[in-house]
């Protein structure tokens, strides 16, 4: 029952070793990741209903995608205000928030309070700001009626349903960012901000020369993190406005529900996959751009 | 000792695996899986511990999934190859699972049961070129649906028979609030895609116009009574008689005086208005200029044509569906619990036989011939999708009705194109 010495001294060589610890890695990026995105990439070139065999277009899934398609620019343009939106409005309130509760007392129970939301199950929060939007009888809109304000159709009116979203969305994500702007804060040194002032800096001066250029590693992260998350989200719509395409008129129907509306309602396996291939591309971009500017930045600061 | 043990454990055994190959040769699980609920489907599942008990080793499983991911779950559970026996399915999925071969087509014994037992037009709605797919289960047949009481307040004793009296009336009833929302409509849709659609579709029958072609392969989107149909909804929208936040959910809360629903809500109305519902609930043949009716549609019982148990799983749907001495059968029973009808004719002359003035107004719809079957065509489910998102435009006044309709004629017919 003697080991083999050529088998013991090639197991135990330097150039094999490595490889077998990283086996179980490699194995499950192999099932898990390349596998699917290879043959994604194969379905994005047929068209395949899942129950017959996939019959090979070429790139006419992509070709449809771009020319024919009347949903598919409009929900990408939508994704992208979603995304946008979520960071125009949630990036500087979280890092307003994060600066004033580095201030007061009691820090721990706001930054708990502010987390909260996080890690409310999501359909929770849905049917919460349903009844809080509600056009008729909804909280915001009995609260506006009292000072005489029109009641919008925060849910019901096509121009409102993505703006409604985009401040649902800043609300749940404000916590994180928060988190992540107050350890950011922590890690800086006062004594910078302490000799800006000495040299007669004010307090905006302070902020904008002095703790936003060292904050801006975190800033970059929470942004571009948040920009690729925001490009492929949708679960907050499906609860926001149950039943509908996407809320009215489709209004706040993005890419990643219009993808799952193809493949799984249409049975457009193909085309879907087309359509997973396009975001993946642009949210590959947004990676490069953030590994980019993150070198950049990391060095810098 | 040590020898006694050893010779109990083996008799143990070998009894154990006398038992194990007994059980291999007749266990059989059979699986079915509808969208309807534990509590909907009780009376069902007290019909599969009777089956079981009248045929020892057969085990009947209830899988139930949701309406709306139904068809995915088929989907995914074939790939994964964990297929259910026996499916419950909506009939306009049948011309893609029928093409796909997801689907066992019933036994000569099984097709002269159906042919016996159902009438044309139920058996119509299990039929694809010909072809019969399954047993009819659940009848779903449209008709306006009023609020007595919000009629009676308007001064309004009879419902509407044409849109131009339902406009009238759906007007006077309309009351905002102080914002100038809705707070009761005198007309209300739905936010999905079946509940903008199907009207639309039962309203086309009416005014004589189906929405497909026989053979389903164009449209009648375009035709002067459709565009009207569209023009005259979009029409209560800008005058504010209804809107996108006063809905079909909110009849059951007195919100809402006129829409176009199925008779399945029976159970969530009797629910919400107790022993109010006969007083307040009205049911009416949908207002129209043109000849009259409405549409239908089904649910079909189907065997997966990949099962190991298609003889037992066939043997089990006669079962579930033979009327029971006096009685109605297994789904008939279940039916009438969720106030629907049922497709066996026994069934449903018995459910008329006790039924209420709710049930007869749609039974009538059937039995005068009025209600159609709403046509099985092809990738079905896209293209009510594709119609409801320009309805949608019309509605919100973004396009002309002409405009809409047009366009989702073109896109629709290029889905119907694909069709072999």
């Amino acid at each position: 029952m003697r080991r083999s010495p050529v088998l013991s001294s090639w197991v135990n060589s330097q150039k094999v070793v490595p490889w077998l610890f990283l086996s179980p890695v490699i194995v499950f990026a192999l099932v898990f990741f390349v596998l699917p995105v290879g043959f994604a990439a194969y379905v994005s070139l047929t068209t395949w209903d899942s129950l017959t065999p996939p019959r090979w277009v070429g790139l006419k899934n992509y070709q449809y995608l771009f020319a024919t398609d009347p949903l598919f620019l409009k929900t990408l343009r939508q994704t992208l205000t979603f995304a946008a939106g979520t960071l125009a409005i949630g990036v500087p309130l979280a890092l307003l928030i994060a600066m004033a509760f580095s201030r007061v007392p009691y820090k721990g129970a706001w930054r708990v309070a502010y987390t909260l939301p996080m890690v409310t199950n999501i359909v929770a929060v849905g049917f919460i700001f349903w009844f809080v939007f509600r056009q008729t009888d909804g909280l915001l809109n009995r609260v506006l009626g009292l000072f005489g304000l029109p009641g919008p159709g925060w849910l019901t009116d096509p121009s409102l349903a993505m703006l409604s979203s985009i401040l649902v969305y800043v609300w749940m994500e404000l916590g994180r960012n928060m988190l992540l702007f107050a350890a950011g804060l922590g890690s800086i040194e006062e004594g910078y901000a302490e000799a800006a002032r000495l040299d007669g800096a004010s307090e905006w001066q302070v902020f904008r020369h002095v703790t936003l250029p060292l904050l801006r590693p975190t800033l970059l992260f929470v942004v571009i993190t948040g920009f690729i998350s925001g490009m492929s989200y949708f679960t907050l719509m499906l609860v926001l406005f149950p039943g509908t395409q996407g809320g009215p008129s489709r209004a706040a129907l993005t890419t990643g529900q219009y993808m799952y509306q193809m493949a799984f309602e249409d049975l457009r396996m193909g085309r879907a996959s087309a359509v997973a291939y396009v975001l993946f591309a642009l949210v590959l971009a947004a990676s490069l751009v953030q590994l980019r500017l993150l070198r950049r930045g990391g060095v810098e600061a | 000792m040590t020898r006694r043990l050893t010779g109990l454990l083996g008799a143990c055994s070998a009894l154990g695996l006398m038992a194990s190959d007994a059980g291999a040769q007749e266990a059989r699980t059979i699986q079915v899986a509808t969208h309807y609920t534990e509590e909907q489907a009780a009376p069902l599942l007290a019909c599969f511990d009777a089956y079981e008990a009248e045929h020892p080793g057969v085990t009947v499983e209830h899988q139930q999934t949701a309406y709306g991911d139904f068809l995915q779950t088929i989907l995914t559970s074939r790939v994964g190859g964990t297929a259910p026996d026996i499916y419950n399915v909506y009939s306009v999925w049948v011309p893609q699972l029928a093409a796909a071969g997801v689907l066992e087509p019933p036994p000569a014994d099984v097709a002269e049961f159906i042919a016996e037992g159902y009438s044309p037009a139920t058996v119509g709605a299990a039929t694809i070129g010909g072809q019969l797919w399954g047993i009819p289960t659940e009848l779903s047949i449209y008709a306006l649906v009023y609020n007595r009481k919000l009629l009676e307040e308007a001064g309004y004793s009879e419902p509407p028979k044409t849109w131009a009296e339902l406009r009238e009336i759906a007007q006077k009833i309309t009351r905002t609030n102080d914002q100038g929302n809705i707070d009761v409509g005198g007309y209300a849709y739905g936010t999905s895609v079946a509940e903008g659609v199907h009207p639309f579709y039962a309203q086309m029958f009416a005014a004589g116009v189906p929405p497909f072609a026989e053979d389903g392969r164009s449209t009648n989107l375009t035709s002067p009574e459709a565009i009207q149909i569209l023009s005259d909804q979009a029409a209560l929208f800008a005058d504010g008689i209804t809107s996108n936040a006063i809905v079909v959910d909110n009849f059951a809360s007195n919100a809402v005086a006129m829409q176009i629903s199925a008779n399945w809500n029976k159970q969530g109305w009797q629910e919400a208005f107790g022993d109010q519902f006969a007083d307040t609930v009205g049911i009416a043949p949908i207002p129209t200029d043109g000849p009259g009716g409405t549409m239908l549609y089904s649910f079909l019982w189907a065997v997966d044509a990949t099962s190991d148990a298609k003889e037992e799983s066939w043997d089990l749907l006669r079962f579930l569906n033979t009327p029971r001495e006096g009685g109605l059968s297994c789904t008939g029973e279940m039916m009438q619990g969720m106030g629907s009808l049922a497709g066996n004719s026994a069934d449903l002359e018995l459910m008329t036989a006790n039924a209420d003035e709710f049930d007869r107004a749609y039974v009538e719809e059937v039995t005068s011939g009025r209600a159609v079957t709403q046509p099985n065509i092809w990738q079905a489910a896209e293209a009510d999708r594709i119609l409801r998102g320009y309805i949608d435009q019309a509605w919100a006044g973004t396009m002309t009705a002409e405009e809409a309709l047009t366009q989702a004629d073109a896109e629709i017919q290029a889905v119907l194109d694909e069709q072999p």
